[in-house]
């Protein structure tokens, strides 16, 4: 447990950049967007004028009306927590591949797991240690979300700003796990992001084009994106896509966790882009 | 051509091999060495590029794992409980990185958290101040010689009871050479047991008191070193203040004349220890005279030659 918290300890402090990076851009961006929507409300004619000359497909593929538009659960889904998933998610694509090719594709890993911690021990210390920087960001985000909710006529309190929270916290773990796992199943780092960004991507589109195009909704079911969810209370919140979007990421860490005690360690430039059974791989003998 | 040495006692050996196979795809880098290596003792595995050094290294601590084959590290299967292993182990990769924005002691500190130990850092110090290391840089702006100080510093830092090392004077200038193989033989004093890789003939006779030649993932040799250095080849280029009848050096025992420059200048090859030839020349107008040490890959195939 020692060694498993070292590594945790050390994962979290070598990811103070991206704690301070993404959850005070985060943060800022809930600074500027809460206080928008007063403007949005005093000026609720032009407004809705001007919406309602937006073809409705558009609103649609944002999860929005018309009508919608002026509410308080409208106005953040719409401007806010439309696009959260795929900024966020550009984090979680990067970290969950990153976590320990990082270190093997740039030649570290080999003496750091030559230090007797124990190849389960470091593969845990090191997710939830990403968790805990995930977790962190999130929290911060919350905050700026909530700062100025006290001066605003969007009357959401600061525990109603955090289910949208939690349910984005879900999907960053769901797609920090995803891209995690393929790091360890294939032959690069760079390989597995692109791969988890491509579903991540393909999962946004497939579940906005669903409310436009009811024919793409067993599709779209598939999608982890269309299991976020923008409410603003716990009543509303569905515990069951929480849970069961918790239960896949689990089973994908395990996987990696899997693939990561069987498999041999790589030393710098043994990676690479083309898929092992294609290419012949440099080895140092 | 093999010849091993597997009459020690278990409880004495620090190092046992078995059958050890590992391949890369179709590259089949370990064909089954059989090696044994006792407490006490600095062991030095010479072998060309390729010849599978760093394989044999991180199959022991369980970095990569072994295709076939049973290996044990003072008495304990790195397969069955790499940490015990890894506690009592001291390693220095071949090609090492570290954190580049991290200074000196930080990266230490990281290592030592890394074992969870209460590191002596008077001992670091210490350790640094031999190998002139300054610990305040970033990791950054040092040279690769300098990196290979802080490889060598974690290795011995926690005074092992075993040290892997993987070319351990790799990048260093020939007085810091000098001055990793005194803290090896420091730690060999005070018992450790030391398993270092080289493929420099000179570097392994320095230090080793037995050497193991590996070639193509097999083990081609186990010898004592003295016995190594008498079969070692040496080139020399003499050149005489005046043309000399060099017909009687040829004659000697383990000399070869390879060609005769010009009259006054000639090129020989010795096998084993010149002593021979320098009261030969004792008699001779030498001018001045330049020894060459041949390739490790020129040695194996003078063995082969010779074997055959």
């Amino acid at each position: 447990m020692k060694r498993l918290l070292t590594t945790l300890r050390h994962t979290y402090i070598g990811k103070k950049a991206q704690i301070l990076g993404w959850g005070l851009g985060l943060a800022l961006y809930g600074l500027l967007i809460v206080p928008m929507y007063d403007t949005f409300v005093a000026q609720g004619e032009q407004f809705q004028q001007m919406i309602s000359s937006y073809p409705p497909e558009f609103l649609a593929f944002f999860g929005a009306t018309v009508n919608s538009m002026l509410t308080p659960a409208g106005f953040l889904g719409m401007y806010a927590f439309s696009m959260l998933p795929i900024i966020i998610g550009i984090f979680s694509v990067i970290a969950g591949s990153a976590l320990i090719l990082d270190d093997e594709e740039r030649g570290r890993l080999d003496l750091i797991i030559a230090h007797p911690i124990g190849r389960s021990s470091f593969f845990f210390g090191r997710t939830l240690g990403i968790l805990a920087t995930t977790l962190t960001i999130h929290i911060l985000g919350w905050l700026g979300f909530s700062m100025l909710l006290g001066g605003s006529s969007l009357a959401v309190s600061w525990g109603q700003m955090a289910v949208p929270f939690l349910s984005l916290l879900v999907q960053t773990l769901f797609y920090i796990a995803l891209s995690l796992m393929l790091s360890m199943l294939m032959p690069s780092r760079n390989l597995a992001a692109v791969v988890s960004g491509a579903i991540m991507v393909t999962s946004y589109f497939v579940s906005s084009l669903a409310s436009i195009n009811d024919s793409m909704g067993a599709l779209a079911k598939l999608m982890p994106y269309h299991y976020f969810q923008t409410v603003l209370s716990f009543q509303e919140l569905n515990l069951g896509w929480v849970a069961a979007l918790l239960g896949i990421s689990a089973i994908m860490i395990v996987i990696g966790w899997l693939r990561f005690i069987r498999r041999d360690i790589r030393l710098r430039g043994e990676g690479s882009w083309r898929l092992s059974f294609l290419s012949k791989r440099r080895k140092t003998i | 051509m093999r010849s091993t040495n597997y009459n020690k006692p278990s409880q004495e050996l620090a190092i046992k091999i078995r059958g050890l196979t590992k391949s890369y795809g179709k590259v089949r880098a370990l064909r089954g060495i059989d090696l044994d290596v006792g407490r006490g003792e600095i062991f030095g595995f010479l072998g060309p590029n390729g010849a599978g050094k760093t394989t044999t290294i991180r199959c022991l601590l369980d970095i990569i794992r072994p295709d076939g084959g049973k290996s044990s590290l003072l008495g304990i299967d790195p397969q069955a409980d790499p940490v015990s292993i890894q506690a009592l182990t001291g390693y220095l990769p071949g090609e090492m990185q570290f954190y580049d924005n991290l200074t000196v002691e930080r990266q230490l500190r990281f290592f030592s958290d890394m074992r969870n130990l209460r590191t002596e850092w008077g001992y670091v110090r210490q350790l640094a101040e031999r190998l002139d290391l300054d610990m305040k840089p970033q990791i950054k702006n040092l040279s690769k010689g300098n990196k290979q100080k802080i490889g060598v510093i974690q290795a011995l830092m926690h005074r092992p009871e075993l040290l892997l090392l993987d070319e351990p004077t790799s990048g260093l200038d020939p007085l810091m050479q000098q001055e990793v193989v005194s803290l090896l033989r420091d730690a060999n004093t005070t018992g450790a047991t030391i398993f270092f890789s080289s493929h420099i003939m000179s570097e392994v006779e320095n230090i080793a008191k037995r050497v193991g030649i590996i070639r193509k993932g097999e083990i081609v040799e186990v010898a004592e070193t003295s016995i190594l250095t008498k079969r070692t080849l040496n080139r020399l280029t003499i050149r005489f203040k005046q043309a000399v009848e060099v017909r009687e050096l040829g004659n000697l025992p383990e000399v070869e004349i390879l060609s005769q420059i010009d009259g006054n200048s000639i090129n020989l090859q010795v096998s084993g220890d010149m002593e021979n030839l320098i009261h030969a020349l004792g008699r001779l107008p030498v001018l001045d005279l330049v020894s060459e040490r041949p390739s490790l890959e020129e040695v194996f195939m003078t063995y082969y030659k010779n074997k055959e």
